[in-house]
């Protein structure tokens, strides 16, 4: 040791431990990439990972030695990372809209169907097999209600009636646009708009209509554990939330309840970056997770419809419409339009902020 | 003797080295970064001037900068009522009593902001505790809106920054001289008369730095009032977030930042002038 002798141990022994504290993560990162094949996933996390780990990536890995690694980012990080050319990522799982962005600046790999070995390319959902992303389960914004508040089968069965504050007093709470998608077709809806003549959408009428009900709006929701939380805590009797959200809250013992007339189609979904560095990694998690089997094992747990319509089968039976036997996104739901939302998603914006305040 | 100071100012740049270094890769260098990359999308100088203004002068800007300094006063004024007392109390109090409140005020620092603001909602909401208990001794006949208004914003955000004011100014009132305190005193002033005179005169340049601070962290705060403020109380962090993450309009968020980073800046300065940093830090 060349260090002074003045230097006493103790002293000796933080620098060490700083040290050592500083170059762990870095060498335990080394490690993990050193051990063996692997696809480095953008995810939500949280709950949503805990689930996914069990049901696809530990039997991914037992079926093709490939380690799944979860990464948390937002979406802005996933655009600084392509912009700057530092990507590290070899797929991204995330909302249809954000991969439709990403898409748009041409930082998008085409997905190769062709190369399906796992699953049926035929099988998935031609609304969200799409030529740069395909989905990975499908969702919605829907109606949901405290069901303390409002008990099951008086709720609002429309968003007309949603829109009735004489019928239907009582708190409401809609997304905000900071959550990506104020509800302009719900607004619009309620307005008269029949559900498949909605897009392009009339802005201008559709913030008149929400400044029909702003009055009984407490609180906009910006994430989705917000719109929950508010329901739940009744805070608010009624509102649009997304109905993963809902039905996680009602698994944990919420009293929730869904109305899914008029439901708005979305989709959370694959794509692969750029420069993905595991490429052909990716694509076979991507193949593999498609499967009826993965689809059935994860979403049973992972309230969401699957892609995989043969996956239909094993869903939950609350997400399945008992009258038409598929699910409610097909029986009673439309398709949000992220192509008109990615054109005018910073003219709904510029709007949001003057309505927001006015 | 030339030697020698050049020596002590190479050991001095040394040891800050480190520090500079970590700052200009990973806070100066992504951010410089980040302004040219965003502004040099817009277009020419030209462009970039008239662009910057046209937001700067926008409804929605404005009025989320009016609000931004309103909250911001709001939340230094109210922190600064409650952490005069207590710092006092600190400062003139050994032992269990000091270690007991120091421990209170310290602790929720270390917990994490959403946690803090979510237990806050908890207990404001119309359904919370607080209204529970207020309705059931008959107090209020309705839920008080405390959640979701601005009421909400500055409970959270006075609650979060309160350790900030109150070590500030119990750094500069540990080093007044109690004796200065027992002279006047035995001088025969009243103790109001030595506190208005004596204490308080020597306490003040805690005051304004410690204001200074939370009033800088207020003007950038974004969790708090996103997560307890009404629809209508945009702070300026979060249109800048929306712009960023929803609109993915990186110019725009770009000149709202720098029209921050520019108040922060000329806010440090003053503190800076008004603040002996080396006393601040016990030296």
């Amino acid at each position: 040791m060349t260090a002074p002798k003045a230097v006493n141990p103790g002293r000796r022994k933080f620098t060490t431990g700083v040290a050592v504290a500083a170059v762990a993560p870095t060498m335990f990162w080394i490690k993990k990439a050193a051990a063996a094949e692997q696809v480095i996933v953008r995810t939500p996390g949280g709950v949503f990972d805990d689930v996914k780990k069990e049901t696809i990536y530990d039997p991914f890995r037992k079926e093709t030695g490939i380690e799944v690694v979860p990464v948390a980012a937002t979406t802005a990080k996933l655009m600084a990372m392509m912009k700057s050319g530092q990507n590290e990522l070899d797929l991204i799982d995330t909302g249809d809209s954000t991969l439709l962005e990403l898409e748009k600046s041409n930082y998008l790999m085409p997905i190769n169907y062709d190369e399906f070995k796992y699953t049926n390319p035929a099988d998935i959902d031609p609304v969200v097999k799409r030529k740069y992303q395909v989905g990975c389960f499908i969702y919605a914004m829907v109606l949901g209600f405290n069901t303390k508040a409002i008990p099951v089968g008086t709720e609002p069965k429309s968003w007309a009636e949603f829109w009735d504050l004489k019928k239907f007093p009582g708190r409401r709470t809609l997304p905000d646009m900071a959550s990506g998608t104020p509800s302009l077709e719900f607004a619009l809806i309620a307005d008269g708009v029949p559900m498949d003549k909605l897009y392009p959408l009339d802005i201008d009428r559709a913030f008149k209509s929400m400044s029909r009900i702003r009055s009984a709006i407490p609180k906009f929701w910006d994430t989705g554990a917000l719109s929950s939380t508010m329901l739940a805590d009744n805070e608010v009797s009624m509102g649009a939330l997304w109905s993963t959200r809902a039905a996680v809250a009602i698994d944990q013992g919420a009293p929730l309840g869904i109305q899914w007339n008029q439901n708005a189609l979305l989709a959370q979904a694959y794509g692969i970056p750029v420069g993905a560095k595991n490429l052909a990694n990716a694509k076979k998690f991507i193949d593999y997770s498609s499967t009826p089997e993965a689809q059935a094992r994860w979403l049973a747990k992972y309230k969401a419809i699957p892609v995989n319509t043969k996956a239909y089968g094993a869903t939950s039976r609350d997400l399945i419409d008992p009258a038409t036997k598929t699910p409610w996104t097909k029986s009673k739901g439309f398709l949000l339009d992220i192509n008109w939302w990615a054109d005018n998603r910073q003219k709904v914006g510029q709007y949001w902020s003057k309505w927001i305040i006015g | 003797m030339t030697v020698k100071k050049s020596r002590k100012f190479s050991d001095a740049t040394v040891f800050i080295l480190p520090a500079v270094l970590l700052l200009a890769l990973v806070f100066v260098g992504p951010l410089i970064w980040f302004f040219i990359q965003a502004l040099a999308s817009v277009g020419t100088p030209a462009e970039m001037l008239s662009y910057a203004w046209t937001i700067i002068t926008s409804k929605a800007v404005v009025t989320a900068l009016m609000t931004t300094n309103w909250i911001s006063l709001m939340v230094t004024l109210l922190v600064l009522l409650i952490s005069y007392p207590l710092a006092c109390y600190l400062a003139n109090n050994q032992g269990m009593r000091f270690t007991l409140v120091l421990f209170c005020i310290v602790v929720p620092y270390f917990t994490s902001i959403i946690v803090r603001t979510y237990s806050w909602m908890v207990l404001l909401g119309r359904n919370g505790i607080i209204n529970q208990v207020l309705l059931y001794l008959g107090v209020i006949n309705e839920p008080l809106a405390l959640l979701y208004t601005k009421t909400g914003i500055l409970i959270g955000m006075v609650y979060v920054l309160l350790p900030y004011m109150v070590l500030t100014l119990f750094a500069t009132m540990k080093a007044i001289d109690p004796s200065l305190m027992r002279a006047a005193r035995g001088l025969g002033a009243s103790g109001f008369y030595a506190f208005t005179r004596i204490y308080f005169p020597l306490s003040v340049h805690g005051v304004v730095s410690g204001s200074l601070i939370v009033f800088i962290l207020s003007i950038g705060f974004f969790i708090t009032p996103a997560l307890m403020g009404g629809p209508s109380d945009v702070m300026i962090a979060m249109l800048i977030e929306r712009s960023v993450e929803i609109m993915f309009d990186w110019s725009g968020a770009a000149i709202m930042s720098l029209l921050l980073l520019f108040a922060t800046l000329v806010l440090y300065g003053i503190y800076y002038r008004v603040t002996d940093v080396r006393r601040m830090m016990g030296a």
